[in-house]
């Protein structure tokens, strides 16, 4: 057997890209995810939006129109899949908690309240801090995150800047990995005698051992407290993509990562291989089935031109609602601008339509009609359609 | 009871000529006090290519402005030298292009006194490495690039360290007659809605685009044609000198490096309205395909911006847009309100010395013009060009992009006030670069909301107007690179803030 | 896709995961050393950024760029262009020659390494610029320059060179012979030409015309021997990045395509004899526990992890794979005082993940990675080609 053959090869390492991976690699499948670089959930804030329009989000994807790719995994695979994630996250000591059935909020560095279904520990009680006293620190010189803006918000608040001689989020997030600035910290936030309330901090809690870090400030300080996800640098959004990655490695995955694919190689109505553009000469990995989950346009899955889209990889066809001059609303605040719309539309196995590709799947935010920004529902998509995608590629394999 | 302000002289407009007046009235010890609805430059002085003309543009057909072009050119690289890079600039001859109009603007520079230098492609190549190829010649020629707003901003410093008095977000909502005569105007604040009198001997229209609903604030007109012109910007420099086609002036034929950017265009289309300008996609398209014909790379560059001025130009029946002169005048109407019309960027001083030697006369003074020969003031507080210069303190930065520092937001902050976020943005260029405010915002309304200056409600006003205007901006352009920016920057503020959304 | 830095739109994935930037506060990150200050940037005028050289060059900032952008060469253009008119430290003209320093310390070993263990030598290395928190590579006499250069069936249809690179070479020749001798057991004909330094070291410390120079060196030797039907292998992943990479790159080799397309990694190129039915290998049971920890170049080198393949097929070893941490050393960048304290602390962090996984050894392709994590780890750090030799035991060799 070739080194380089997989049962699966996932391209693009992104949420749902790993979600698939997981699976697959669970069913005792050989897999590969072959990735440019890391992927856009790094810059979440990661927390699990699946549906935030709607207080029951499952329900609410009844609602959603008929070409909204929820409907390809369904509702009750969708509760499975999220389900499943959970698990994931719980055995890579990052648990998540809500309900998939009602949404809640987590509060914003702006101050306002976001809406979102499954959060990390560390976010659990921003959603029932109520009208009690609101404490904000922060830390001296840190350029992402402003208490003025949260506290202006609460009639009742007070904050605290502590110097953690860095100031640089993934720095601070850094010194929070060291037991004795951990120490010093927990004892300065003692020492400000807090009245009963809630705490919030921006998430610079540790990155590798989050969240027990949370739990030992929580546990010392005994009150409610909760982090705030920043600008990117985020470090929740980095927890969550680092430790999704590492359980897919621990599970026998490969990974080919940090580099382009050169080319594709086809044979009839089968992807054969892909090669990777890798240092001196191209690698060739092949596959009996191929994930594409390269994501939308930040990432790159999806390139627009000046007069139209295109698909990076397989060059599949995409879906585009209109020309360029009504791509975007003339409203920055309009949620789903026309182009959100664009992206790869599949049939009910997830193979894109219109390709004549066997064995080839699609899943994620490339998916035509997603419209994560209008309907808030990037995360909860990726695993919905990463899990059913890949139990579809499963059937083929 | 409304506050009153006195001054001898009353100037309408912030732009070029309006801030150039004040200096000039200044140095001769004239009292006076500046209005402007907007910031400053926020009409075509912040919306033009930001090039202190050679004056080869126009010298063909133009002598006599190309001239003015030239002597202005070289007074304010005295004046102004930290604040105008020499750049220089080249008219490049693409292949197909008259060889006879290359003659005639080689005699006509001559004649007017504009410096050239004929260059083989190869000797242009090695200047502006990504030229295209194919040129056949270029000539160099003395042009310059300046950030237009900087201009105004040191022209009133020295208006403001003379006492002049400076109100910007105030617009005129009447001018006061008594005994036929203009003596005041009221101004009103655009965010507490204050009015304010101010009574004068002189008023001086110099509102641009909108001179003419001014003057007839009045009861005077003054016809004008309004003619669009927009531009695109680039992620980067493309070009280290100002790139002209060497033909007869047409649409996008001109590139200038300002800053960390290039600015492309431009295009001529008539308008009615200068308050409400859309930059069409074609539009676009003509200025890339134009500035592509002489460098290539902007056949695939990233833009991140796009924006459109009005160009006010002294109505002349039956010509367009770029024929008619751009030349400016002055109107005196004759019951203390005077009109100053047209004119380009270049001759700002020119325009506003002329219009100050008018207002010493009409006082029966005789106080000569100073200001071609005093540098301007305030040019200590700028780090200069070459543009490396700005590399030298990268602490505390907020603006990555643009290298802008918490102690810069905070000083404008302290000096302006904060009612528009725009306001840093033209003083500071707080997220003029690539990713148009996407971080930076954020974090100087946060600096903003620390000192106390601002509740909750007003700065979600104040980005909520940022964000819809720097959208509006940059929706032409949005494909390719600047489209993923743009997605990233929404996933931030409607994602990640959760600012809210209309329906 | 190209990695012209118009493409970066600032997500910040870079910055989040510089080593660099997340320990040392004077270092402004991939962002805005790279595609931030390059719009500022001019040719005709003198760099002035004083912090460019805190770029240890890990790549990891390029490996994670969702678009390819590479921050990592903007960086190392611009640290070349920064020496061009600003004072090299002494480290950094000593660094520069790894080359003609092991050449010489590998002469008088016993004394070198004695000497370098010394309190008062020590004290002078400070002075000189060096950091001393770990103690330096004992040099060995008995250099791979020193060793049988050819060995194998000589009509062999499967013929390589062994690029060794300058840490086997002068340090661990031993490890570097049982390689040479692993691949003789698989019946290939094995060559170690003469070679010199692949030149990172020279460029990682400004020093363009000498990198150059090796590298020219090493490709008219590897050229012929390509023409002459041999692939060209190397184990130290930083080598190999340097000539896949570098030569065609930045050092604008003129056989630098021809090098780099047939330069393989040991363990690929291991594969590749599996792939293609030249090798049939029988593993025998290795019972450790190790922690593989990746090389930050190995992971630029976007080839995968292929040593992790053959030890998925080695029984009773059990392997876990650590990439998320760069082990701070960066070659001689962590032998710099300057950078000692960024490296001190990057190493306890990497140390610490691989110590997570209670492991009795760790595994890394790279000798400079070895060198940081046994220091603080106190654990054994092996080459892979060590776990592949106690599997196979080639014949005549003991377990």
């Amino acid at each position: 057997m070739n080194s380089g053959f997989y049962d699966i090869v996932v391209i693009g390492g992104g949420f749902s890209g790993l979600m698939a991976a997981i699976t697959l690699a669970d069913e005792g499948k050989r897999v590969a995810v072959v990735s440019r670089g890391n992927p856009v959930c790094c810059l979440s804030t990661g927390c699990i939006d699946v549906l935030s329009g709607h207080e029951d989000p499952i329900r609410g994807i009844a609602a959603l129109p008929d070409e909204h790719p929820y409907h390809l995994a369904g509702e009750e695979a969708t509760v499975r899949a999220l389900g499943m994630f959970s698990d994931i996250m719980a055995g890579a000591n990052l648990p998540y908690m809500g309900d998939v059935h009602e949404n809640r909020t987590i509060f914003t560095p702006l101050g306002t309240q976001k809406t979102t279904c499954l959060v990390p520990r560390s976010m659990e009680s921003a959603h029932d801090h109520g009208d009690d006293y609101f404490h904000v620190v922060s830390f001296r010189g840190i350029k992402d995150f402003y208490p003025s803006y949260i506290m202006s918000r609460h009639a009742r608040a007070g904050s605290s800047v502590y110097d953690a001689g860095v100031s640089a989020t993934s720095a601070i997030a850094e010194r929070f990995e060291d037991k004795t600035f951990l120490r010093k910290f927990i004892s300065w936030l003692k020492g400000l005698d807090i009245p009963a309330g809630s705490i919030a901090i921006p998430a610079v809690l540790g990155t590798r051992s989050a969240p027990l870090i949370f739990d030992e400030i929580s546990r010392e300080i005994q009150r409610r407290i909760f982090e705030i996800p920043t600008l990117p640098p985020s470090m929740p959004g980095q927890r969550l993509f680092s430790r999704l990655k590492n359980t897919f490695l621990a599970r026998g995955g490969s990974l080919y990562w940090g580099r382009d694919i050169a080319s594709v190689e086809r044979l009839g109505d089968q992807i054969e291989a892909v090669t990777i553009a890798s240092a001196g000469r191209p690698s060739r990995v092949q596959g009996k089935a191929f994930i594409l989950a390269t994501g939308s346009f930040v990432s790159g899955g999806l390139y627009a031109t000046m007069d139209g889209v295109k698909e990076t990889v397989f060059g599949l066809p995409t879906y585009l609602p209109d020309g360029r001059s009504t791509w975007f609303n003339d409203s920055f605040f309009v949620p789903g601008h026309a182009i959100e719309k664009s992206g790869i539309r599949v049939d009910s196995t997830f193979r894109p339509l219109h390709a004549g590709w066997s064995n080839l799947f699609v899943c994620g935010s490339i998916l035509a009609f997603s419209e994560v920004m209008k309907y808030g529902c990037g995360h909860g998509l990726a695993i919905a359609t990463g899990v059913a995608a890949a139990t579809m590629c499963e059937r083929q394999v | 009871m409304p506050e009153m302000i006195k001054a001898d002289v009353i100037i309408v407009g912030g732009g070029a000529t309006g801030c150039g007046i004040a200096r000039d009235l200044a140095l001769r010890g004239i009292s006076h006090c500046l209005v402007e609805k907007g910031d400053f430059a926020s009409g075509a002085t912040g919306a033009c290519h930001g090039l202190l003309h050679s004056g080869g543009r126009y010298v063909v057909n133009d002598p006599e402005a190309a001239a003015e072009c030239i002597a202005e050119n070289m007074i304010l690289r005295k004046i102004g030298q930290k604040c105008v890079e020499r750049t220089g600039g080249l008219f490049v001859r693409l292949p197909g292009d008259s060889r006879n109009f290359r003659d005639r603007f080689l005699r006509s520079c001559d004649t007017v006194g504009i410096e050239t230098e004929v260059l083989s492609a190869s000797r242009a190549l090695d200047l502006v490495p990504t030229l295209n190829p194919s040129i056949e010649e270029a000539i160099k020629v003395p042009d310059c690039s300046i950030d237009p707003f900087r201009l105004c901003m040191l022209n009133i410093v020295t208006s403001q360290k003379k006492g002049g008095t400076v109100l910007i977000h105030h617009k005129v909502r009447d001018i006061i007659r008594e005994k036929g005569r203009c003596v005041g105007i009221r101004v009103q604040e655009d965010a507490t809605d204050t009015v304010t009198e101010i009574r004068g001997k002189i008023i001086i229209n110099a509102a641009g685009a909108w001179g003419d609903s001014v003057a007839k604030l009045a009861g005077n007109s003054v016809p004008m044609t309004l003619s669009k012109g927009s531009l695109v910007v680039t992620n980067h420099r493309l070009t280290n000198m100002v790139i002209n086609r060497l033909r007869p002036p047409s649409d996008g034929d001109i590139i200038v490096p300002n800053e960390a950017v290039c600015l492309a265009g431009t295009t001529s289309i008539p308008v009615l309205d200068p308050d409400t300008l859309e930059i069409e996609s074609r539009e676009v398209d003509i200025v890339a395909t134009e500035a592509e014909k002489m460098i290539p790379a902007f056949g695939t560059t990233r833009l991140i911006r796009t924006y459109a001025g009005v160009r006010p130009l002294l109505k002349a029946d039956g010509a367009n847009g770029r024929t008619i002169s751009r030349g400016f005048r002055i109107i005196d109407h004759h019951d203390g309100m005077y009109s100053i019309m047209g004119g380009k960027l270049t001759t700002y001083r020119l325009m506003a010395e002329k219009m100050s030697d008018a207002v010493i006369r009409h006082f029966g003074m005789k106080t000569k013009c100073r200001t071609a020969e005093i540098p301007l003031e305030g040019q200590d507080q700028l780090s200069g060009y070459p543009l490396s210069k700005r590399l030298k303190k990268l602490e505390n930065i907020l603006c990555e992009c643009e290298l802008v520092s918490r102690e810069d937001v905070e000083r404008v902050v302290a000096t302006v006030g904060t009612r528009h976020i725009g306001d840093i943005q033209h003083r500071t260029r707080l997220g003029m670069g690539p990713c148009q405010g996407g971080f930076c915002t954020y974090r100087a309304l946060g600096v903003i909301q620390e000192s106390g200056r601002i509740g909750p409600d007003e700065s979600m006003k104040m980005l909520k107007e940022f964000l819809q205007r720097r959208f509006k901006g940059i929706r032409p352009a949005l494909w390719g690179d600047q489209l993923r920016e743009e997605q990233l920057v929404e996933s931030i503020y409607l994602g990640i803030l959760a600012m809210e959304c209309e329906e | 896709m190209d990695s012209d830095f118009q493409h970066c739109i600032r997500c910040t994935i870079c910055v989040e995961n510089c080593p660099v930037f997340t320990v040392n506060p004077e270092f402004p990150g991939p962002k805005q050393a790279g595609p931030d200050t390059e719009r500022f940037r001019c040719d005709d005028e003198k760099s002035i950024d004083t912090w460019i050289r805190l770029c240890s060059q890990c790549k990891r900032c390029e490996v994670s760029c969702p678009y390819g952008v590479s921050p990592a060469d903007i960086i190392l253009k611009e640290q070349l262009r920064y020496s061009e008119t600003h004072f090299r430290p002494l480290t950094a003209l000593l660094f520069a020659r790894t080359h003609a320093l092991g050449a010489v310390a590998s002469l008088v070993t016993p004394l070198v390494n004695r000497a370098a263990s010394l309190r008062l030598v020590k004290y002078i290395l400070r002075l000189f610029g060096m950091s001393t928190y770990m103690p330096l590579p004992e040099y060995r006499f008995h250099t791979l320059d020193r060793s049988r250069r050819r060995k194998g069936k000589r009509k062999s249809p499967r013929k390589v060179v062994f690029f060794y690179g300058c840490y086997l070479n002068y340090n661990r020749p031993d490890i570097g012979r049982g390689i040479r001798d692993l691949l003789v057991s698989f019946g290939l004909r094995v060559v170690m030409p003469k070679q010199v330094c692949c030149g990172l070291p020279a460029l990682g410390n400004s020093d363009f015309d000498k990198a150059r120079r090796y590298a020219l060196k090493n490709a008219a030797v590897l050229a012929d021997y390509i023409d002459e039907g041999y692939d060209v292998i190397y184990a130290c992943t930083s080598c190999g990045l340097t000539l896949t990479h570098d030569y065609p790159g930045i050092l604008n080799v003129p056989e630098g395509k021809k090098i780099a397309e047939n330069t393989y990694n040991l363990h690929e190129y291991i594969l590749k004899l599996m792939d293609e039915e030249y090798l049939k290998l029988d593993f025998k049971p290795v019972r450790r526990r190790v922690a593989y920890h990746i090389p930050c170049h190995l992971r630029a080198l976007g080839i995968g992890y292929p040593a992790a393949l053959l030890f998925e097929k080695i029984p009773g070893l059990e392997q876990t794979i650590l990439e998320d941490t760069c082990c701070g050393l960066a070659g001689s960048y962590g032998f710099k005082k300057k950078n000692s304290a960024t490296a001190m602390e990057l190493g306890k962090i990497a140390a610490a993940a691989l110590q997570a996984t209670a492991p009795n050894a760790i595994v890394a392709d790279c000798g400079a990675c070895r060198m940081q994590l046994q220091h603080f780890t106190r654990l054994p750090a092996l080459d892979p080609s060590e776990i592949l030799i106690e599997s196979l035991r080639p014949k005549g060799e003991k377990p």
